[in-house]
């Protein structure tokens, strides 16, 4: 525990920060801070002097040339996360967001408008119950005695229908019935009142839209890599959150080889929520693991030898999220506890929870953040709590007065204006009192003995706040490793520093950018484009974790650098240290031209034109000039893996960090084996699950056309006649000259035999439970075999588009669009519910065959039992109506029947132009807003 | 059509954004809008105009320079100095810093240390904007002196010190007072080359006579600028270091004493460790009464309990007669061991055995026991007494692990895993003071008891 002797001069003011803070793209170059003298104790005759930044570092080169796979691919699907088109106002960031000091305008109307569609139940559930009768849905003429009662919405529909249509003309009116209707119902017809609803939605945007640009709940990561427990070993474990809901946690083997490889399967738990947090510290030969979610915490306890399972130990509950969990260095069993509340918890598996403070302010001066960090020192009992404006040691045994500030954002460290704590780390590894804190502007290494004065201080220049960090300690005369990640970006940068105990803290080298998970999108197997943007979606998913291991073989070493995404892929780099190191040349590039020899690049200074005189032709012509020199790169710059939402160009190479010359290294055998891998597990997958490779769309166009509703004619001879005319403008590979409008084209019956066979579900399952093959009967409709119902579904959809076909071409065109949609919401249904009895009078009663498949009954069915009928929020005296209407058509297509809530909705919604939008496409999916 | 309903809209946003802005801040305030914010641009926007083109050119620089591509990060910085043309910006950051860094960064390491280039861009730069010329300056410097160039550096730091432009800010104040400071450092250099010069060939002599006239000069400018910068709150230790070994050379201690004083105990400094090191350092120089060495470092172990120094003062306490100063060393000796950082230094773990045997031996002052153990004994059997450790220190070092087995056979008595495992380990190996120590504990045993019984009344906590 030795302290520099003598420490790089530095200022020290109090107070508020005076620097202005801002972007500062290329602070962390160029500068060596200060210098001190290095090794005063040697005599000699020249003093020499050591940089406090640029000193030389270990080299670390990167073996392969992106991030590999290390485990399976994670077995199920990712939902998408929020982008910002789904809740920002026609998906427009303003401008002077950029500077982050300005907001962006929230499309709260369309939110809220989903919200009628999604939920009508909840919305206008029970008035919709005791008015039902006071609407008309029916195209028919009102009886006179019903007329003073009833409106009439297919007219109120066609109003809308219209409106849309005129959708985005500066000169349109809301109809006089319209208005008149929304003005009629506006306050009565919700049922949670309007104001109160919007509140809360509002609530819920602006949370969702601070965690879009910055969602602090994966502070610290999930993913731990324990280490063997010798020192030779190769086999360690890595811990990390996966399944669906990323709520199973997996201890995994992995064998440190050329490149990781997992061995056997994982030993696996499944949790009560997603896991944001695994942290892990080794006390006495056992690993002890801590597991954050949002509110549970839990602790497993590893022992090192390989092959023992991991037991868990205790599982707390927080009523408010927790923000932090950290495991202690030092004493067993021991981890603290931080809550949104503003508490800290020191938690013991043996004598329960301590709380050591709880404060809802923040600790130097205001700020609303409620997160809050607690990690340990160099002394087991005192503990580091942090908020955003600083950090504080407290002692555990008396936590009121023994305390002192470890960290301030203040001019104490010299920090910007705005500045914030995004993440503080104990290094006890590297040495016992060194702690990290990373803001959003720069990295600090501070000592516990000289408090608030940074050791170290460095910018680090990332897009995005780090918010992980892993060290990997040195041992004497030797760097220490420092990773920083951040989530969104997928950044991760590799610092090394040394000193401490003997010499003050230097950091040694430049820093270094290791691959992100999506460098590894051109290095895979070539994809259609539509994979190929799925596949980019799922690469560029925010980072959820880091880790990294040491493998020493001889003089060589390596290390492993692990980083989980949110769609819980691990991918893992192996970068390489070779103890003799030769001043080799600047890695580039192949087709990179040397410059001139003898001058610098840096002094082809530019052909010097007075400033100033730029009147606009000549600034047109410099830009020009500018282009021709800069190399035209610049097309896809915004060109974003992360910004999923628009399908317009998926085949645009992703790359977050474009250059013009990429390195084109290519990648080893191995690694490309195991892209292969990954991709083969990841189609399987996908094939398994064929719903998730589309995104759900849901049509909400309208509720019933007057087509739908209209009595189908005999086949139309015009039909026959464009027929004919098609195949033969095809048989010519030629166009069509003219189309006639094929006139409201009479819907044709299709003459679909529909087998008794397909009676309701209670009969049917009854009739198996007597018979005794209830069990196989259940699997049939639980989807077990579902790709023979896919199968059969399929053959429907042919049949009906077949039938469509024959009524009218662009109705076919229409179907096949939404046919993958509607199929997997169909497959997806699954079991429908027993239905309180046959919906539909259906001769026998008999038990559904299994082959051949009955086509498209029992779904009808499904469609028309009361279950389905209030899932789509129809009230249950009108179901009756309805399926009166469904029965008649029964046969026929039936389009989703949308809830009618979905027309009312719009009407009330004191309505721009943008609000009715949503109606005329299929929408994105939903956000996940908290209803 | 489009566009009309756009910039409709737009304007519509813009009011919108105004009155909604304050609760739609971000709630940590970001450098850059987070880029997943970034959306594809529409093809209008997509038209490239300068001031994209500089961020996309200085974001390929940034990029090969992370992955030490030098060379390309050169050639794309060679583009990067045409946006230097346009420089209107009112950014915080211009592009003629970023060039100055940037540049400053790629030559220091692909250059192959030509100084010559480095110095002719380092020269370009300084022209490039006032307020940044004494950063530049002091920059140089550092690279200079990092390279052995020290006389360069000097003439660097003198020219710099020259410079005047109207009113300075705060922070080139501070910057200049930094260059003065270096400046002095390297006059102090020069004295202390000159000094061992004239120490070597004696103090007579005619040349000699020029040699210390010179020395005094450097005396004297080293002296001004440093005693300059060290009354500024701040971490000085070079500085201070310097300038007390000029006083104390011209035998001004009383100067010497009041700077180091001042430098430890000025509370608008902060808690330097090495500033209270200093002063002790120079007190015991200069033969000072153990009194105010202990009272110097009491006030070390208040700051920092884990300090090296600890075991020295751990060591003066224990030889001193006086009751309350053996008391605090028992305090300073169990405050070192808390710390992780001393898990394993035997040192310290002799020192508590010593002091705790001879207590045990007395039965004199078992209550200074108890109640240093009574804030410990739920903690410290596991931080440091576990069987893991008993059998991993028996391994590493054979001492540590007699220091310690004769530390929990007293605090945690026979039965102790850890005693139990060494001392069984130690009789197996025939080490003779391992038995000599199992009989030692066994015969104290009733310490022991004494110690953990909360009931007992003759140890007054």
């Amino acid at each position: 525990m030795e302290f520099p002797d003598v420490l790089f001069p530095s200022y020290f003011g109090c107070g508020p920060p005076v620097e202005e803070g801002g972007p500062a793209p290329a602070a962390g170059w160029g500068e060596q801070g200060q210098v001190l003298e290095a090794d005063p104790g040697r005599c000699q005759t020249e003093t020499m002097f050591v940089p406090r930044r640029g000193g030389t570092g270990e080299s670390w080169e990167p073996t392969e040339a992106a991030a590999v796979p290390c485990v399976p691919p994670n077995a199920s699907c990712w939902i998408p996360s929020l982008v910002p088109q789904d809740i920002l106002y026609h998906g427009f960031l303003h401008r002077k967001l950029r500077g982050g000091r300005s907001g962006a305008a929230l499309d709260f109307a369309k939110q809220l408008g989903h919200f009628f569609v999604d939920h009508p139940e909840d919305a206008f559930g029970s008035l919709g119950r005791l008015l039902h009768r006071n609407f008309h849905l029916g195209n028919s003429k009102l009886r006179r005695q019903a007329r003073d009662t009833t409106i009439r919405m297919t007219a109120l529909m066609e109003e809308i229908d219209r409106l849309e249509a005129r959708h985005g003309c500066p000169r349109q009116h809301l109809s006089p019935r319209l208005r008149w209707f929304s003005h009629l119902c506006r306050d009565w017809l919700f049922e949670v009142p309007l104001g109160l609803l919007a509140d809360c939605l509002h609530e819920e945007l602006l949370l969702q839209w601070a965690g879009l640009l910055f969602d602090d709940s994966l502070t610290g990561g999930a993913l731990a890599w324990l280490p063997p427990e010798e020192v030779g070993a190769q086999t360690g474990r890595l811990v990390y959150p996966g399944g669906q809901a990323m709520n199973h946690l997996y201890f995994q083997d992995v064998v440190l080889e050329e490149l990781p490889l997992a061995q056997g399967s994982p030993v696996q738990f499944e949790l009560n929520g997603l896991i944001r947090q695994v942290a892990a510290a080794r006390v006495d030969g056992e690993d002890f693991v801590g597991v954050r979610s949002d509110y549970h915490c839990g602790v497993w306890r590893v022992p090192a030898r390989m092959g023992v399972a991991p037991t868990p130990l205790q599982v707390i509950h927080t009523s408010v999220p927790a923000s932090c969990l950290t495991v202690s260095p030092h004493l067993p069993g021991e981890l603290a506890v931080c809550t949104q509340s503003g508490s800290v918890y020191l938690w013991s598996v043996e004598s329960g929870l301590q709380r050591l403070r709880h404060d809802p302010q923040t600790m130097f001066f205001r700020d609303h953040s409620p997160w809050r960090w607690s990690d340990f020192t160099a002394h087991p009992r005192v503990l580091s709590c942090a908020d955003r404006t600083g950090l504080q040691c407290l002692d555990a045994r008396a936590p009121e007065r023994c305390h002192f500030d470890l960290f301030k954002v203040g001019e104490e460290a010299n920090c910007q204006q705005g500045e914030r704590v995004v993440l503080p780390m104990y290094l006890g590894r590297a040495h016992p009192s060194q702690h990290l804190v990373t803001t959003q502007f720069s990295m600090y290494v501070l000592d516990e003995r000289l408090p608030l004065v940074p050791m170290l201080k460095w910018a680090h220049m990332m897009k995005a706040p780090p918010l992980f960090a892993h060290l990997t300690p040195g041992g004497p005369r030797r760097s220490h490793k420092v990773l920083l990640g951040s989530s969104h970006t997928q950044e991760l940068l590799l610092l090394q520093y040394q000193g401490g105990s003997r010499s003050a803290c230097q950091l040694a080298g430049p820093p270094q950018k290791l691959h992100p998970i999506t460098s590894c999108l051109q290095h895979l197997p070539a994809q259609l484009p539509h994979q190929h943007h799925l596949l980019q979606q799922r690469l560029g998913a925010p980072a959820a974790g880091l880790a990294a291991a040491v493998k020493e073989e001889g003089l060589r070493e390596s290390l492993m650098v692990f980083q989980l995404s949110e769609a819980g892929d691990i991918f893992c780099q192996r970068l390489t240290h070779e103890t003799v190191q030769a001043p080799a040349p600047a890695r580039t590039s192949g087709d990179e031209t040397t410059a001139a020899p003898g001058s610098s690049p840096l002094f082809e200074a530019p052909a010097s034109s007075p400033l100033g005189l730029g009147c606009e032709e000549e600034e047109e012509e410099e830009e020009q000039t500018f282009y021709l020199s800069n190399l035209e790169v610049i097309v896809n710059e915004e060109e974003d893996a992360g910004t999923p939402a628009p399908l317009e160009e998926p085949e645009l190479p992703p790359q977050p960090c474009a250059s013009p010359r990429p390195c084109a290294a290519v990648s080893s055998p191995a690694a490309a084996l195991r892209y292969r891998r990954w991709m083969k597990g990841l189609s399987k997958m996908r094939r398994e699950s064929p719903r998730r490779s589309w995104p759900l769309t849901l049509s909400q166009k309208r509720l019933f056309t007057r087509k739908e509703l209209e009595v189908p004619a005999a086949p139309n001879p015009l039909h026959g006649q464009a027929r004919q005319q098609l195949r033969q403008a095809m048989g010519e590979g030629g166009g069509i000259p003219s189309w006639e409008p094929p006139q409201p084209p009479p819907p044709v019956l299709p003459q679909l035999a529909e087998p008794s066979g397909g009676a309701d579900p209670l009969s049917s399952r009854l009739t198996a439970a007597w018979c005794g093959d209830w069990g196989q009967w259940w699997e049939e409709r639980s989807g077990f075999n579902r790709a023979q119902r896919q199968r059969a579904l399929r053959e429907r959809r042919r049949r009906q588009k077949r039938a469509r076909g024959r009524r009218s071409l662009s109705a076919s065109f229409t179907s096949s669009l939404t046919y993958q949609s509607e199929l997997s919401e169909l497959s997806d249904s699954g079991p429908p519910l027993p239905s309180p009895g046959p919906l539909i009078p259906r001769d026998s009663p008999q038990p559904r065959q299994r082959s051949p498949p009955p086509p498209a009954s029992p779904e009808e069915a499904a469609l028309l039992s009361s279950q389905s009928l209030r899932c789509r929020g129809i009230p249950k005296e009108r179901r009756k109506t309805l399926r009166d209407y469904l029965a008649v058509w029964a046969e026929g297509p039936i389009e989703l029947p949308d809830p009618p809530g979905s027309q009312a909705s719009q009407l009330c919604i004191p309505s721009s132009q943008s609000q009715l939008s949503s109606a005329s496409q299929p929408r994105r999916k939903r956000p996940r807003m908290g209803f | 059509m489009d566009t009309f309903l756009e910039e409709e809209e737009a304007a519509g946003k813009n009011s919108a954004a105004h009155t909604r802005s304050s609760t739609l801040l971000p709630g940590l305030h970001l450098p850059f809008l987070p880029p997943h914010l970034c959306q594809p641009a529409s093809s209008q926007e997509h038209k490239l105009n300068f001031k994209k083109s500089k961020e996309v050119c200085l974001r390929y620089i940034q990029d090969a320079m992370l992955q030490k591509q030098w060379k390309r990060a050169a050639e794309f910085l060679s583009f990067y100095v045409e946006s230097l043309e346009k420089d209107f910006s009112r950014e915080y950051v211009n592009p003629s810093e970023i060039i100055w860094r940037v540049g400053t960064e790629i030559l220091c390491h692909c250059s192959n240390g030509s100084m010559r280039e480095f110095n002719s861009f380092i020269e370009q730069m300084k022209t490039f904007g006032v307020k940044r010329y004494l950063k530049v300056c002091l920059e140089h410097a550092f690279h200079l002196l990092c390279n052995g160039l020290i006389d360069d550096a000097y003439q660097n730091l003198s020219l710099a010190e020259s410079w005047r432009y109207g009113e300075q800010t705060a922070i080139q104040d501070k910057e200049m007072k930094l260059i003065q400071a270096y400046r002095g450092l390297l006059d102090y250099y020069s004295w202390s080359k000159q000094k061992n010069i004239l120490l070597e060939h004696g103090l007579d002599g005619f040349e000699n006579l020029s040699v210390e006239q010179e020395m005094h000069s450097c005396f004297r400018k080293a002296a001004v600028n440093l005693k300059e910068i060290i009354k500024i709150p701040g971490v000085w230790d070079l500085f201070v270091k310097c300038y007390v070994d000029l006083l104390e050379f011209y035998g001004d201690y009383n100067e010497a004493h009041q700077v180091l004083s001042e430098y430890a105990y000025n509370s608008k400094f902060p808690a330097n460790p090495n500033a209270h090191v200093y002063l002790y350092q120079f007190l015991k120089r200069h033969g000072e009464s153990k009194k105010s060495l202990i009272s110097v470092l009491k006030i070390l172990h208040d700051l920092v309990p884990s300090h090296e120094l600890m075991i020295d003062f751990n060591t003066m306490l224990q030889k001193s007669r006086k009751r309350k100063r053996c008391r605090l060393g028992l305090e300073v000796i169990f405050a070192v061991l808390d710390y992780a950082g001393w898990k394993e230094n035997v040192k310290a773990w002799s020192c508590l055995a010593r002091q705790v045997k001879q207590i045990a031996i007395a039965e004199k002052h078992l209550d200074w026991i108890k109640q240093e153990w009574n804030s410990r004994k739920d903690w410290w059997p596991a931080f440091h007494f576990t069987h893991y450790l008993a059998k991993r220190n028996w391994k590493e070092s054979e001492s540590l692990s007699y220091e310690k087995a004769v530390v929990a056979g007293i605090l945690l008595g026979k039965d102790c895993k850890y005693f139990k495992y060494v001392s069984h380990q130690g009789c197996k190996a025939q080490v003779k003071r391992f038995r000599i120590l199992k009989k030692f504990v066994n015969k104290h045993n009733p310490v022991y008891l004494r110690i953990s019984d909360p009931s007992d009344s003759s140890l007054k906590p």
